[in-house]
């Protein structure tokens, strides 16, 4: 089964841009079950987009409004649910202490490599 | 055996095998009731199979692929079930009568039931269902919920087991422990829940899959010692109640006691001391076989309830301790330890705490704490017992003109 982990992390002082991927992180990164990963910019580069009546309203920011922001994507390959667990508590132990994990299964959908 | 009491006894055996076979409990269910119903009507007339399990599980099986064609989205599904049916040796329904090569997979079932993706009550609900055969309404009674919130609650488990991928299957060795214990919650609190009660026989449904889990996981201490401590407190059942009220163990009627009960749990108890190795239900059953002796040994049962606050943390523990100290040093010395507690929320708290209040002489905070463990009684035996003491509190309170 595909999985999308989810990784809210809590907010940093330090421009997250700058930093690179820490080492141990890309290592997990670089499994063969890891299918594909997107690192996201900081909740202030968010814009929302919703449909009014057939008008879109545009928001500044995310559209979850909650201390911890969504800092990551990642789309893996597990036998079943026990299986994703283990490799979002691979990645979690890389993550900064605050940050959660949702395990979300995959119905269907296209990854490209990047 | 009545139909019910096979029904009953299969009904877990053959929704586990149709789980594993279908991979969706959803299917499963919709197609083990189907079966039952058949039976229900044909076993009277023609007479129970040799083999009523595998005469079950053939038909639901059937009946699983006639919904699965009806339904042709599920055609890749069908073909595989197909297949499996062609590859297993053919089994008319009736000449089934071999129950040994009918495998168990009940342990599969019960661990994807109470994984701990879902939540508690779901865990509960779900094993409810699935392993004890219970109906969605009798679940909804015994928890005092409106049937539509058990219902909604028991599909959207189903849901999330088939589309979560959380597997029918025993966890691996480094994780067993932690999911057993999992497992051994839910049972446990299933007999928590009939024990006041008396809406649905929970208890009974408690020790039945106690009693499954036993037989699939026989060198599990914990297991073991689960099964024996709901046993023990099981067989004091018919003395715990005299004219709707609540009857304290040293008042209890020993002649309704029953020893064969108390014999089962304790030879399941040394069969789990037998495997060396401790953990809290142990602990708690040798705790409950304590108390069946007279007189009792408090000094023991404190000691052990010291190393089972040790294992849990649990406040409670540490209030069942006081009791047995205040066995020993007396009612001040039980109150020294009930003062650290933050149990306000607890009825039995109060009521504990009462009783440790009038044995040291203090009948005005006694009955106060009384009046308190009122308020929080949940069942009516247990307000009878408490407005009994209520009155003896008051009486004695005004005898001695404070």
């Amino acid at each position: 089964m595909q999985y999308a982990l989810l990784a809210y992390a809590p907010v940093e002082d330090t421009d997250r841009a700058a930093r690179p991927v820490p080492g141990t992180l890309a290592t997990v990164l670089a499994q063969p079950n890891v299918t594909g990963w997107a690192r996201l910019h900081a909740d202030e580069s968010a814009t929302t987009l919703r449909n009014d009546d057939g008008r879109m309203l545009l928001t500044d920011g995310p559209f979850i409004d909650s201390k911890e922001y969504l800092a990551g994507l990642i789309l893996i390959e597990a036998g079943n649910l026990d299986g994703a667990l283990a490799i979002a508590g691979e990645l979690l132990l890389e993550t900064r202490p605050g940050t959660a994990i949702e395990v979300r299964p995959i119905l269907d959908g296209r990854f490209r490599g990047a | 055996m009545a139909l019910d009491a096979v029904f009953r006894d299969q009904w877990g055996r053959v929704l586990a095998i149709l789980a594993g076979l279908l991979g969706d409990i959803e299917l499963a269910e919709d197609a083990a009731a189907e079966a039952f119903a058949i039976a229900a009507e044909r076993w009277p007339r023609d007479g129970e199979p040799a083999n009523p399990a595998g005469w079950l599980i053939t038909t639901a099986r059937n009946r699983a692929i006639d919904q699965l064609r009806r339904q042709q989205v599920l055609a890749a599904k069908t073909q595989l079930l197909a297949r499996d049916i062609e590859a297993a040796p053919r089994a008319p329904e009736g000449h089934m009568d071999d129950a040994a090569t009918i495998p168990d997979e009940r342990l599969e079932l019960i661990f994807a039931c109470c994984h701990p993706a879902l939540a508690l009550e779901a865990q509960v609900a779900l094993t409810l269902r699935t392993l004890g055969g219970l109906s969605t309404d009798e679940i909804a009674l015994a928890f005092l919920v409106p049937f539509e919130t058990m219902s909604k609650r028991l599909t959207r488990a189903k849901h999330k087991i088939r589309d979560a991928g959380i597997p029918l299957a025993v966890p691996p060795e480094h994780q067993l422990p932690d999911r057993l214990a999992g497992v051994l919650t839910v049972v446990y609190l299933i007999f928590n829940q009939g024990w006041g009660g008396g809406r649905v026989d929970l208890a009974a449904q408690a020790i039945h899959l106690g009693r499954a889990l036993a037989g699939l996981m026989p060198d599990e201490p914990e297991v073991l010692a689960l099964l024996a401590l709901m046993l023990l407190h099981d067989a004091r059942k018919a003395a715990r109640l005299r004219d709707g009220q609540v009857v304290r163990l040293d008042d209890q009627d020993r002649d309704l006691w029953d020893t064969q009960l108390i014999d089962e749990g304790r030879a399941l108890l040394q069969r789990a001391i037998g495997r060396k190795r401790t953990g809290p239900y142990l602990v708690q059953a040798a705790i409950a076989d304590l108390h069946l002796y007279q007189p009792r040994d408090w000094r023991q049962i404190a000691a052990l309830y010291e190393a089972l606050a040790r294992q849990t943390g649990s406040p409670v523990v540490e209030m069942n301790r006081a009791i047995a100290v205040a066995e020993i040093d007396g009612p001040d010395a039980g109150l020294a330890i009930l003062e650290r507690l933050d149990l306000d929320h607890y009825r039995y708290f109060h009521s504990t705490r009462a009783d440790l209040l009038r044995r040291a002489g203090r009948p005005s905070e006694a009955y106060d704490a009384y009046r308190r463990a009122l308020d929080l009684a949940q069942t009516e035996p247990e307000q009878r017992f408490l407005q009994d003491r209520l009155a003896e509190t008051l009486n004695s309170r005004l005898a001695g003109g404070c």
